[in-house]
């Protein structure tokens, strides 16, 4: 099932009240089913920031103007990701995501994507470096798309993330 | 999100996040976030605020080295009411995190 144009003018008039009152964000969240889980993933980190390299997750559908936008004709959203090399310039950047209002975004894509700060991290010596990718997510995905994510586009992830080798990774949601 | 964070750090990569939304955050037990109650779509804060953005990055770091899982840090920042002022101390490792 496709999204149509009445469809889509409603996600986004809804993404832009969902931003510019959180309180509705917050109690759409108490009603939407979020699993609960026992058992908390852990793995013990003592390196200091000064000795790490960084890779840099956003679910912000922040991806290069020349790569295909995230599809966001399907209501369940889309389950793929974008690879984005660290030295991007942050005018080569679009935003594709109808489920906020990202124009703020728009204008400085560290709000939702801090790849400008963590290069300055780096600069002053504060990091020791990024990893040459990152990747971004477009965040709304549910019904049968979250399985597709779980069973084909982590385990894509996890992948490109063991090739990297990065010594922490840093996750911003829109 | 809190999918792709769980199946990470399940991977054995450390991680950590920013949380716009507390209680789904602590409901689905992400390993280390640091919460703000800001607007969607500013998890860093305002555009062009680099003190801001830098402070909350500054705040997740540290939350690195949270002594256990679970760890859900809410910053006490206020949308648009609060002054940033450039960080200098970047010194970050073990301990930083223990609050």
């Amino acid at each position: 099932m496709r999204r149509g144009r009445a469809r889509i003018a409603v996600d986004r008039a809804l993404g832009r009240a969902f931003t510019r009152l959180p309180l509705l964000g917050r109690l759409w969240a108490r009603t939407a089913s979020v699993r609960t889980s026992a058992r908390i993933p852990w793995t013990p980190f003592a390196t200091p920031v000064a000795a790490c390299r960084a890779a840099l997750i956003t679910t912000g559908g922040v991806h290069l103007r020349r790569d295909a936008p995230f599809d966001m004709r399907d209501p369940h959203g889309d389950p793929t990701f974008r690879e984005i090399p660290a030295a991007t310039a942050v005018t080569d950047f679009r935003i594709t995501h109808d489920y906020y209002d990202h124009r703020d975004a728009d204008r400085d894509v560290n709000i939702v994507f801090p790849l400008e700060r963590f290069r300055e991290l780096v600069e002053r010596q504060a990091l020791a470096g990024l990893t040459a990718r990152h990747w971004s997510f477009m965040g709304h995905i549910d019904g049968p798309l979250v399985r597709t994510l779980e069973t084909v586009t982590i385990p894509a992830l996890l992948a490109r993330l063991d090739d990297d080798r990065p010594d922490f990774v840093f996750l911003v949601p829109a | 999100m809190g999918l792709i964070q769980r199946a990470i750090e399940a991977s054995g990569i450390a991680t950590v996040s920013v949380s716009m939304l507390r209680e789904a955050t602590a409901k689905l037990g992400l390993p280390r976030s640091v919460f703000v109650r800001w607007p969607f779509g500013h998890a860093l804060g305002e555009p062009f605020n680099r003190a801001q953005q830098l402070t909350v990055i500054r705040n997740a770091l540290a939350a690195l080295y949270a002594p256990a899982p679970g760890a859900l840090v809410t910053l006490p920042y206020r949308w648009r009411r609060e002054r940033y002022t450039e960080l200098k101390d970047w010194v970050l490792g073990p301990g930083s995190g223990a609050g």
